[in-house]
């Protein structure tokens, strides 16, 4: 037999050997058995599965360091209850007990590490009272209430700049909105909604590019653009109504309301406002109920409504 | 039907059996098991980490004595045996049996030996056409005018269409062709004991030193006439031009047959090989009824001798065609083909262990192991890319939730993942070595394709899914349904620059 063949068979018999006394190990490795050295008997355990975000924490089982970091896996747990903890620099250390059972997988998947010193970025440039995040555009917009100025950045407060100036409302507004093309900037207090155009360079509103409509017929809750970017649906304590967006609109009640504080919904997608009031039955009882009105398909109606009212002022004025 | 075509016709189910046994079995465990089923799937990942391991180690020993051999002055080696060798008197005997092949590519081959580094007059060459083929007379002429006084003997034959027990095989013609060079060689007083056949396929390109070292291994073997010589087979003629897919697979035979090499216990004849004519001749020549005539002409000198007949491997080049044709979906399925005729070299194991059965000249521990090695490298060709593609995952697929929350469901991806880590790291390898074989680019390819020849490596899954597998399993099915395979020849194009 040559050299080269004296070679190959005792790489032949070397892999069978690796073979023939790898595989048990292998095998009741996999299945989760563990040799009990002091009894010389096999013991079924469990299997602890670890992941965390971020990975890499160090693991330490019931106080001892194991050798792998996040995510991985701990064969050969003996049944019961053990201690996990996983620490990473940086990082709040985690732990948690964890019961494992003979030939299962016990999960611990969902662990996420917080830093010791979250990474809290200041974004606005200028003293601010309120931001609006569009972020469909990934534009934060920022009201300061004392300049009366509107300023916007990207998401993360880079190229903050002045978008526009609105006229102050007193009380101060209790909520902000731009209007879906992103033209137009919305807010109100109880009795009065401003408006602004946040395209300076042009008159999208009106004559005036800021100004304010009073509402005194009623305590408004709640605000909010119709899809045509134009009109606005008041909810108040008393009604819901329509309202153009220039100076001096009239609103145009849509629904009166029977009790107070209706809560009330507006889905911008499909311009339909749900509400809930009370209505008095054949009993003679008051039940609340969930309304439904959608304002897509009717606004040429409101807005011929609206147009006529408008006419009768003009007349009467 | 007589007893012994019964044993044969069982023999012929046994491989394919055992093969859709192994397959139907691992997915029913999958199924209704998971956990014997993985644990089978684990075994198996097991032992083909260590297999390839092993085998690639083995490529590496080969691809070495290639290169330490390959560029070696073997006619100086020959004349420094002196003349008691008589390796002056020894004669080359080529046969190359041919059938639709374009002159072109018979050209090519014939201009390779005519420069091989070995005294043209030793050298009868035949070139054995098939009559039913028409063109073959003119391609003959075309070639006699052009060759017949480059070598010491020049015979064109051609065998005729329909002889009783002969199938339309490569064998039937070869045989044909040895017959008529013995015709030849005894009327000039050439004894066969100092003749070495080597029967070529049509387009195989022999290196310069190949007859050089064949004669060195048959003048310096005690017994030369018990032995076959075969050299290293690799696809090299178009490999430029063919696309990466038919490269992958043609290169990893190449490899594949290195490795074999090395393994001289199970070490069989495949495609172009090279053996004593006078053995030739007291075996009754080629089989003229079975496809897989390389491997079972080793088969029957070893019968002939009692088991005492081996294979020696010649590190040195034969080169030849890679099969491709004009489309990817169409090199797909010449390669599918052309792997499925190779794995029909299984109708070798009804064939040697029926002549085995009730043979008491060889002994029972060879004709056990020779079968074995037989069964088991056909069965595992047929499995291995179905248990690591599609039955692998299985179990995760199909145990369910309490499979999947025990250890071994979460372990068994794992393992899996393992073995195709450790296969990406022996592909480096083969990659590496893919390089040391290559002839010179042409100057029409491009640099790129360098770089191609490297990346095309990734497509290895995809290939193994496509031609891993499938052929082997597809021709054990046939033999295994007594649905015989007809030969044919596979296409492969050539750009004869």
């Amino acid at each position: 037999m040559s050299r080269e063949q004296k070679l190959r068979a005792g790489l032949f018999y070397i892999s069978c050997a690796v073979f023939i006394l790898g595989l048990p190990f292998i095998l009741t490795y996999t299945m989760g058995y563990q040799l009990d050295r002091s009894s010389w008997k096999f013991t079924r355990t469990g299997l602890i599965s670890l992941k965390s975000v971020p990975s890499g924490a160090g693991v330490l089982l019931d106080g001892v360091l194991f050798n792998d970091k996040t995510p991985c896996s701990i064969n050969e747990v003996m049944p019961g209850a053990h201690h996990i903890e996983l620490t990473l620099e940086g990082y709040y250390p985690y732990s948690s007990d964890i019961e494992v059972w003979a030939g299962k997988v016990s999960r611990m998947e969902k662990v996420i590490l917080f830093p010791l010193r979250p990474d809290v970025k200041q974004l606005n440039k200028s003293r601010i009272s309120s931001f609006w995040i569009d972020d469909a555009r990934n534009i934060i917009y920022y009201f300061n209430q004392e300049d009366s100025a509107v300023y916007k950045s990207d998401m993360d407060g880079e190229h903050f700049r002045l978008a526009a100036n609105f006229v102050s409302l007193r009380p101060s507004p209790k909520k902000w909105l731009v209007s879906p093309d992103r033209q137009k900037l919305l807010y109100f207090n109880n009795h009065q909604i401003g408006l602004a155009g946040l395209k300076q360079e042009e008159t999208l509103l009106s004559q005036e590019n800021q100004f304010v409509i009073e509402y005194p017929f009623d305590n408004i809750l709640d605000v909010f653009w119709h899809a045509d970017n134009y009109h606005l649906i008041v909810a108040g304590e008393k009604k819901v109504a329509i309202l153009e967006a220039k100076p001096g609109a009239a609103p145009f009640t849509l629904v009166n309301l029977g009790k107070r504080n209706s809560q009330v919904f507006f889905d911008p997608k499909e311009d339909t406002l749900y509400f809930s009031d009370s209505q008095r039955a054949e009993d003679g009882k008051l039940y609340d109920n969930i309304y439904k009105l959608e304002l897509k398909t009717k606004l040429y109606l409101f807005q011929d409504l609206i147009r006529l009212k408008s006419n009768d002022r003009e007349q009467k004025n | 039907m007589t007893e012994s075509k019964r044993i044969k016709r069982f023999l012929e189910i046994i491989p394919g059996a055992l093969s859709w046994l192994i397959i139907l079995g691992l997915i029913l465990l999958s199924m209704f098991k998971p956990v014997a089923g993985a644990v089978a799937i684990i075994v198996f990942d097991f032992y083909w980490i260590i297999r390839t391991g092993y085998l690639t180690t083995l490529l590496l020993m080969a691809h070495r004595k290639l290169m330490r051999d390959k560029n070696k002055d073997w006619l100086k080696a020959c004349e420094q045996l002196g003349a008691g060798s008589g390796w002056d008197g020894l004669r080359h005997l080529v046969i190359f049996p041919v059938y639709k092949e374009s002159i072109d590519i018979l050209r090519a081959s014939l201009s390779a030996i005519s420069s091989s580094r070995f005294p043209e007059e030793k050298m009868i060459v035949v070139m054995a056409f098939e009559e039913r083929y028409r063109p073959a007379r003119d391609t003959a002429a075309a070639l006699e005018a052009e060759f017949r006084d480059k070598f010491g003997g020049y015979l064109s034959t051609f065998h005729p269409d329909g002889l009783p027990g002969e199938k339309r095989l490569k064998g039937a013609n070869a045989t044909w062709a040895a017959k008529r060079a013995r015709e030849y060689l005894q009327a000039r007083g050439i004894p066969a004991e100092k003749v070495i056949v080597s029967c070529f396929d049509a387009d195989t390109c022999v290196d310069r030193e190949y007859f050089g070292c064949l004669t060195y291994h048959f003048a310096t073997n005690p017994r030369p006439h018990q032995s076959s010589y075969q050299p290293v087979p690799v696809y090299n003629n178009n490999i430029w031009y063919a696309p990466s897919f038919a490269r992958i697979i043609e290169t990893s035979a190449s490899f594949c047959q290195l490795i074999e090499s090395m393994r001289l216990e199970k070490f069989v004849t495949f495609s172009s090989h090279s053996m004593s004519f006078k053995t030739l001749i007291d075996i009754d020549y080629w089989p003229v009824d079975m496809i897989s005539d390389d491997s079972v002409v080793y088969w029957k000198a070893y019968l002939y001798h009692k088991g005492d007949y081996r294979v020696i491997p010649l590190y040195t080049t034969v080169s030849m065609d890679m099969a491709y044709s004009t489309t990817f979906f169409k090199t797909i399925v010449v390669q599918y083909k052309q792997k499925r005729r190779w794995a029909w070299g299984i109708e070798n194991f009804p064939y040697v262990v029926s002549r085995f059965i009730n043979n008491p000249d060889i002994p029972l521990s060879k004709k056990v192991r020779r079968s074995f090695h037989l069964l088991e490298g056909h069965v595992t060709w047929a499995v291995w890319a179905a248990v690591m593609v599609v039955i692998a995952p299985l179990p995760i697929l199909l145990g369910g939730f309490f499979f999947n929350q025990m250890p071994i469901g979460y372990n068994l991806p794992r393992i899996t993942g393992m073995l195709l880590n450790f296969s990406i790291f022996a592909s480096f390898i083969w990659i590496a070595l893919t390089r040391t074989i290559l002839p010179p680019r042409p100057k029409d390819v491009k640099w790129f394709v360098n770089v191609v020849m490297v990346l095309e490596w990734t497509i290895v899954p995809f290939i193994v899914i496509v031609v891993g597998s499938t052929p082997a399993l597809d021709a054990q099915t046939r033999l295994m349904l007594a649905r015989y395979m007809e030969f044919f020849p596979t296409e492969k194009l050539r750009r004869v620059v």
